[in-house]
C-alpha cells in the first residue's frame, strides 16, 4: 500500500443548468417527433424545416455539452 | 345501473375469463371500465357512447354563433339555393348556359392537354364514385320490422339507444355522431322545401308519408342524428382539381350508404328514420351539426370539428327514437377564424368574407339570415367553380389551419391553444404559413401514394380522445 494521496475535485452544474439541459432534451424530442410525424403526414416541406432544426438543437447541445465539460474540468 | 345490469352470471365470468367462445359478448359488462381493445378503441365509458374529447373542447349551452331565432325561417333549399339549376335564378338564364359552356369547354381542353388533376383517369376516378346510390326521405325499407318478426320492438333508456345508434354508425362508417332534439327553434333549420320543391311538412299523423307534392314528418320524429363522413385530406389538399373535387362526392356517397344502413337499422329496431331524399336534402347539416356539438361554424360557413377540422361532411336523420342529445361546444374555432383570414385570401373567386367579426347582414337571397357569421357570396363561388376550376372548388377547406392529419404532437398543442389563449392566434396562423401548411400538394402524385382505405385514418376518433 503506498502513501500516495489523491484529490479529487467535483464540480457541481448549478440547478439552472440542470434545468437548460430538461428544456434541451424537450426540445430535441419535440421537434424530431414533429418531423418525423410531418413526414408521416406527408408535409415534406415541414418536414424538412423541422428535421433541420432538430438536427441543429442536437449537435447545438452536444457541442455546448463538450464545451461546459472542459470548462467544468479545467 | 341496475342489479340486474350488475351481476355477472356464470356463463358471463366463463366468457370474461377467456374460457368461453363469443367473449365479445361480454362487452356491456364491461362498459366504463375504460379497457382497451384493438386500434386503440376503449369502452364506452359515457352510458350514451360519446367518446372522449380533448380537454379544450368545452361543452356550451349556447353556440358560439349567436342566433337570433326570431329571423330564423325555414329555408327553401329549392329556390333559395345557388346548387345546381337554382344558379340561373341568381345570374340568369343566358349566363348560366353560357357559364355552363365555359366549363365544358375547359374540361375538353384540360382533358386534352393533360393537365395535373384534370387528365382522364381523374375524371375516370370521379366517374367511379358518381353518385348513383340511391336514397330516400324514408329509407330502402326492406329489412323485417319487429312487428313482422312477431316480436316487439326494441326498447332501451334514451342512453341506450344513443350508445347502440352511436356503434352501429361507427360501423357503417360514420366518423362521430351526435343528437339533437328538434323544439321551436331548431325545427326551422328543417327546409321548408326539398331540393327537389317538394314541401316538408310536420304533421301530428304517427307514420311519416310522401306524395308528389310533400313529405310528412311526425312531429314524433324530433330527434335528430347527426354524423360526419370523413374526408380523403390527400385529395382534396389538391384542390381545385377534378381529383379534389370527386372527394366530395365519394364524401357523399358514404354519407348516402351510412343513410340508407342507419335507415334499415332503426327499421329493424321498430322505430322510423327520415333522411335526405337527395344531396343536401331535409334540413341545414351545418347548423344542426353545430347546435349538437360536432363543431364550430368557420369563416367558410362550414362545420369545423375539433377531432377533423373542416375534413368532414355532415349528414342528418330524423327519428322516433329517444335518444340522449348533445350540446354545443366551443373551441376556440370561431375566435380563431376571426383572426386567421386564410381562406378569405386563398378563395380565388373572392367569395369569403374579410370582416374581422362576423355580422348578421347577408349577401344575397341563399343566404339564411337570423345568425351572425362571415356570409358567402355563393354566386361568386358557383361562378368560379364553372368558370375556373371547371369542378367543385373547395380550396377554403384545404388552406384551413384545422385541416391536419394531427400525427405530429404540435397540431394538438396548438389546437389546445387556440382553444384557451385566443391572444395567440395571429401567431399560429403567422406559422402555418411559414411552414408551408395550405399549399396545393402535386396532383400527380397522388397516383403514386400507398394510403389508406378511403384515404383517410378511420381509428382517429377513438385514437386522439
Amino acid at each position: 500500500m503506498t502513501d500516495k494521496t489523491y484529490k479529487l475535485e467535483v464540480a457541481r452544474r448549478p440547478w439552472y443548468e440542470w434545468l437548460a439541459w430538461i428544456a434541451w432534451a424537450f426540445a430535441v424530442v419535440f421537434t424530431l417527433q414533429n418531423a418525423m410525424a410531418s413526414s408521416v403526414e406527408l408535409e415534406p416541406r415541414v418536414a424538412s424545416i423541422l428535421w433541420v432544426v432538430g438536427i441543429i438543437l442536437l449537435l447545438g447541445g452536444a457541442i455546448v455539452y463538450f464545451v461546459r465539460r472542459r470548462i467544468l474540468s479545467a | 345501473m341496475s342489479e340486474t345490469e350488475t351481476r355477472v352470471s356464470r356463463r358471463d365470468f366463463l366468457r370474461l375469463a377467456g374460457l368461453g367462445a363469443g367473449a365479445g359478448l361480454a362487452a356491456p359488462k364491461l362498459a366504463g371500465t375504460g379497457k382497451k381493445t384493438a386500434y386503440g378503441a376503449k369502452k364506452f365509458t359515457d352510458p350514451a357512447g360519446r367518446p372522449q374529447r380533448a380537454w379544450w373542447v368545452k361543452t356550451v349551452d349556447e353556440p358560439t354563433t349567436e342566433v337570433d331565432w326570431s329571423k330564423v325561417e325555414r329555408y327553401n333549399e329549392r329556390t333559395g339555393t345557388v346548387r345546381g339549376p337554382g344558379f340561373a335564378s341568381y345570374v340568369g338564364e343566358d349566363r348560366a348556359e353560357a357559364l355552363g359552356l365555359v366549363q365544358r369547354e375547359l374540361t375538353s381542353e384540360r382533358i386534352r392537354n393533360n393537365v395535373p388533376g384534370y387528365t382522364l383517369k381523374d375524371y375516370a376516378l370521379d366517374a367511379g364514385q358518381d353518385q348513383r346510390l340511391g336514397m330516400s326521405f324514408m329509407g330502402p325499407q326492406e329489412t323485417d320490422t319487429p312487428e313482422d318478426r312477431g316480436v316487439p320492438k326494441w326498447t332501451g333508456s334514451p342512453e341506450d339507444a344513443s350508445r347502440i345508434i352511436r356503434a352501429a354508425m361507427r360501423h357503417y362508417g360514420a366518423a362521430r355522431v351526435a343528437f339533437l332534439e328538434l323544439d321551436d327553434n331548431t325545427r326551422k333549420l328543417i327546409y321548408s322545401h326539398d331540393p327537389d320543391g317538394k314541401e316538408l311538412i310536420f304533421t301530428d299523423e304517427q307514420v311519416a308519408s310522401e306524395t308528389e307534392e310533400a313529405r310528412y314528418i311526425p312531429n314524433k320524429c324530433k330527434y335528430v342524428i347527426l354524423y360526419l363522413v370523413q374526408m380523403s385530406e390527400e385529395t382534396l389538399k389538391r384542390a381545385p382539381t377534378m381529383l379534389a373535387s370527386q372527394t366530395t362526392g365519394l364524401t357523399y356517397l358514404r354519407g348516402r350508404q351510412i343513410q340508407n344502413s342507419t335507415q334499415e337499422f332503426l327499421r329493424g329496431l321498430g322505430y322510423q328514420a327520415l333522411g335526405e331524399s337527395s344531396t343536401n336534402a331535409l334540413a341545414i347539416s351545418p347548423a344542426l351539426g353545430i347546435m349538437a356539438g360536432l363543431g364550430e361554424l368557420s369563416r367558410f360557413n362550414r362545420l369545423i370539428s375539433p377531432e377533423f377540422g373542416p375534413m368532414v361532411r355532415v349528414f342528418k336523420m330524423l327519428t322516433d327514437l329517444p335518444v340522449a342529445t348533445d350540446k354545443p361546444i366551443n373551441a376556440g374555432i370561431l375566435e380563431f377564424c376571426k383572426h386567421c383570414k386564410k381562406c378569405a385570401e386563398a378563395c380565388p373567386s373572392g367569395a369569403l368574407s374579410f370582416e374581422t367579426e362576423p355580422t348578421w347582414d347577408i349577401v344575397g337571397g341563399f343566404n339564411n339570415p337570423g345568425h351572425k357569421a362571415w356570409f358567402d357570396d355563393a354566386v361568386k363561388c358557383m361562378t368560379y367553380w364553372r368558370e375556373g376550376a371547371a369542378t367543385n372548388c373547395g380550396i377554403c377547406f384545404a388552406v384551413c389551419p384545422f385541416a391536419k392529419k394531427d400525427q405530429a404532437w404540435v397540431h394538438s398543442w396548438v389546437k389546445a391553444g387556440i382553444a384557451t389563449v385566443p391572444a395567440m392566434d395571429g401567431f399560429f396562423r403567422s406559422m402555418d404559413d411559414a411552414f408551408g401548411y395550405g399549399a396545393q400538394k402535386d396532383n400527380e402524385e397522388w397516383w403514386y401514394l400507398d394510403l389508406p382505405e378511403l384515404g383517410v385514418d378511420s381509428t382517429r376518433p377513438v385514437s386522439e380522445a
